[in-house]
């Protein structure tokens, strides 16, 4: 065997690797990623910036929980973003900086969250619409009521001990927001993995025919992936605004792409069926160290976006290709 | 009889949904404007068709043409199933070098443009690159270019500024009547006709001329079907990026009458116009791959517009019919996007063929290859 031969042969197993482990990918990205850090910013290896990261790859993980389940039944939703923005705002509007209100906004939240997720499933599911589309004018419509309800202006805080139990670090590193990861993060593993919505949604987002002829009720499963995407990026709204403390309008509307973005990282595909909150939590983790270290270079921004687009790029190069009409 | 025949055809043309849309907005349009002139001006033959006063048309077709013009160039790239969101920073892009080029070199003002038009096309052409020959999902990249574009435009212009001589922007922002020095009364009527109408026409008349060539069927292959395509002998990767460089001769237009338009350069303009090309662009009718016509686009364009403009004149009768009545403009974006909301839903009634092209080309639009290669 020549030289040349083994080479491809390495080159293809290694692609078929990165084809096929890709939650596995993302953590070596994250690795990488982190290890660039370092080398660029040595300083930066400390108690806070790991304590920053994990709050960030959580409050980010939340959304692309519900971001994977509707990619996984083979949707799109854009409207995370403009969620988490509107229950941000209605978190600081109604705590207004005190205590005893967090039930109330809790459940408010909630139900925006739920009554936009059935919207849009419903239009992109029942009416046919592209769900890209419709996502995106619904998410417009709650960014507009956002603006009708503040006038555009700053208006109160969230409270002191809703910050506090996002932002306070026990034993000085860990932020206390894992207390909200470890109750999310097994639900929506238990969701997708364990239970019979998870195993249905799975079959759906791989082939609704086939699905809908075993019985399975195709739109239903897809709108609840809608409504459970609403919930949850409603839910890290409010963590967002607890983090943020004060929230002005569209505060989180870039949470839309980056959701995206992180779950197309960790493997799930836009074409449904495949995919796992594994890999979502890995690619968050990915998203949020390739900003940091972003930051870090200490660039001026400008440069700092288009790197940040060449580092896309990429990423996406490495494995979201489609395949070529030859083959 | 023929004349049934023909609406019969229409009916099952593409661009029928957002025809109708049109016009339904374009005779509210004239309604409420009309009206809420009236209600100021008193009622006179020529208030109640304050829409066709020569002024306002030359003003809304002025400074709506560029968003007309990048929905025409997203709609060519929908045809043959990519899209571009970045669309919108290029032509402030293209704005940014127009203004920067004469100003820092030294050059006329139409050299400017050429390197614009340079710029357009460069840029498309790597769109392209990315979602036609590396195969990469055309959402994603164009996101990730609107980053890259941005950087790009605050290198060129770090902050708004420039200016373009008088000599440019006066005609484009008047009405070709304007044009002549000393014009015959008979030609009064050309005052109807906005030198920007006239750009739209002569840019549609170029893209006829591609559309009578083999590429103009060629797309419709593409879109429809890049292995089918592939297998008569069309080349997908090469008809995609023939439309990419053509949307960039678009998007150059674009820029180019955006800057005649605000007469001077701002490096972070028109992002929105991405997605709003888009939607636009759907709500005229299109569909993801194979389906649909640049009338598409241009319905769904002027929709888009007529729209603002409606909602705009509403608030303002509101104002006058109902005393003390005032509210935000956040009030007449929240109303414009409910309605826009509302022209999405309206194209599924019309048109049950087009969803179903719709979804079978998102489907393969964001398909990573075949199923069982994970």
């Amino acid at each position: 065997m020549s030289d040349k031969s083994i080479n491809r042969d390495f080159f293809s197993r290694l692609n078929l690797f990165i084809q096929t482990h890709t939650a596995l990918m993302a953590v070596f990205i994250a690795i990488i990623l982190l290890i660039a850090t370092f080398i660029v910013s040595p300083s930066s290896l400390n108690k806070v910036f790991f304590g920053n990261i994990i709050l960030l790859t959580i409050i980010l993980s939340i959304p692309a929980a519900g971001q994977t389940m509707v990619l996984i039944g083979g949707g799109m939703d854009f409207g995370v973003g403009a969620v988490m923005s509107a229950t941000a705002i209605l978190t600081t509007y109604t705590m207004r900086g005190q205590n005893g209100h967090f039930l109330q906004v809790f459940f408010i939240a909630i139900a925006i969250g739920a009554v936009v997720g059935l919207i849009n499933g419903i239009c992109s599911v029942k009416i046919g619409l592209p769900a890209m589309i419709v996502t995106m004018a619904i998410a417009n419509i709650v960014t507009r009521m956002q603006y009708i309800l503040t006038d555009g202006v700053l208006s109160g805080s969230a409270s002191p001990a809703l910050a506090a139990t996002v932002s306070y670090r026990i034993f000085g590193v860990i932020p206390a927001i894992v207390m909200y990861a470890a109750i999310i993060w097994p639900i929506t593993f238990f969701i997708l993995n364990k239970s019979r919505y998870g195993k249905q949604l799975y079959m759906v987002g791989n082939n609704p025919t086939a699905a809908g002829l075993t019985g399975v009720k195709v739109d239903k499963i897809r709108i609840i992936s809608y409504v459970f995407s609403g919930v949850l990026a409603a839910f890290a709204g409010i963590l967002g605004a607890a983090y943020m403390a004060t929230a002005r309008c569209q505060i989180f509307d870039g949470y839309a792409y980056d959701s995206l973005i992180a779950v197309i990282i960790g493997g799930t595909t836009f074409a449904g069926g495949t995919g796992s909150y594994a890999g979502s939590i890995a690619g968050s983790l990915v998203m949020i160290l390739l900003s940091n270290l972003l930051t870090s270079f200490n660039l001026p921004s400008p440069m700092r976006n288009i790197l940040n687009a060449v580092i896309l790029i990429l990423l996406l190069m490495l494995y979201n290709r489609s395949k070529s009409v030859r083959q | 009889m023929a004349i049934r025949e023909s609406l019969r055809r229409f009916r099952r043309k593409p661009a029928f949904t957002g025809c109708m849309l049109f016009i339904i907005v374009l005779i509210l349009n004239i309604v409420v404007q009309g009206w809420s002139t009236c209600m100021s001006g008193g009622v006179t033959a020529e208030n109640i068709f304050a829409f066709f006063k020569p002024s306002a048309l030359t003003s809304i077709f002025m400074s709506n043409l560029p968003f007309i013009l990048i929905t025409i160039g997203q709609a060519l790239l929908l045809i043959v199933g990519q899209m571009d969101i970045s669309i919108g920073v290029q032509i402030a892009l293209v704005n940014v070098v127009c203004i920067m080029v004469p100003q820092t070199t030294g050059c006329p003002v139409w050299c400017g443009w050429l390197v614009g038009f340079a710029a357009a096309f460069a840029i498309s052409a790597v769109c392209g690159f990315c979602c036609s020959v590396l195969r990469l999902p055309a959402l994603l990249v164009g996101y990730a270019l609107t980053f890259l574009i941005q950087g790009i435009n605050v290198l060129i212009m770090n902050v708004p500024q420039g200016t373009v001589p008088m000599a440019y922007w006066k005609p484009y922002q008047s009405s070709v009547y304007k044009l002549f020095n000393n014009p015959p009364a008979f030609l009064k009527f050309l005052d109807y006709i906005p030198v920007a109408a006239l750009v739209l026409i002569v840019v549609l008349l170029i893209w006829h001329f591609f559309s009578r060539r083999p590429f103009g069927k060629h797309i419709y292959a593409v879109g429809t079907n890049p292995r089918n395509a592939f297998a008569v002998g069309i080349n997908p990767v090469s008809t995609q990026m023939k439309a990419f460089l053509i949307k960039g001769f678009f998007v150059g237009v674009a820029g180019i009458c955006l800057t005649l338009m605000s007469a001077s350069g701002n490096p972070l303009q028109c992002e929105e116009y991405g997605i709003k090309s888009l939607s636009a662009a759907i709500i005229g009718g299109m569909g993801w791959g194979g389906w649909g016509s640049i009338s598409c686009g241009v319905f769904g364009g002027g929709f888009l517009v007529l729209i603002q403009n409606t909602v705009y004149y509403f608030f303002t009768l509101l104002s006058k019919l109902v005393a003390g009545f005032t509210v935000s403009s956040y009030w007449h974006n929240f109303v414009s996007d409910l309605i826009i909301f509302g022209g999405l839903l309206m194209t599924i009634v019309t048109a049950k063929e087009q969803r179903k092209t719709l979804q079978q080309g998102l489907k393969a639009q964001f398909k990573r290859g075949e199923k069982n290669v994970r």
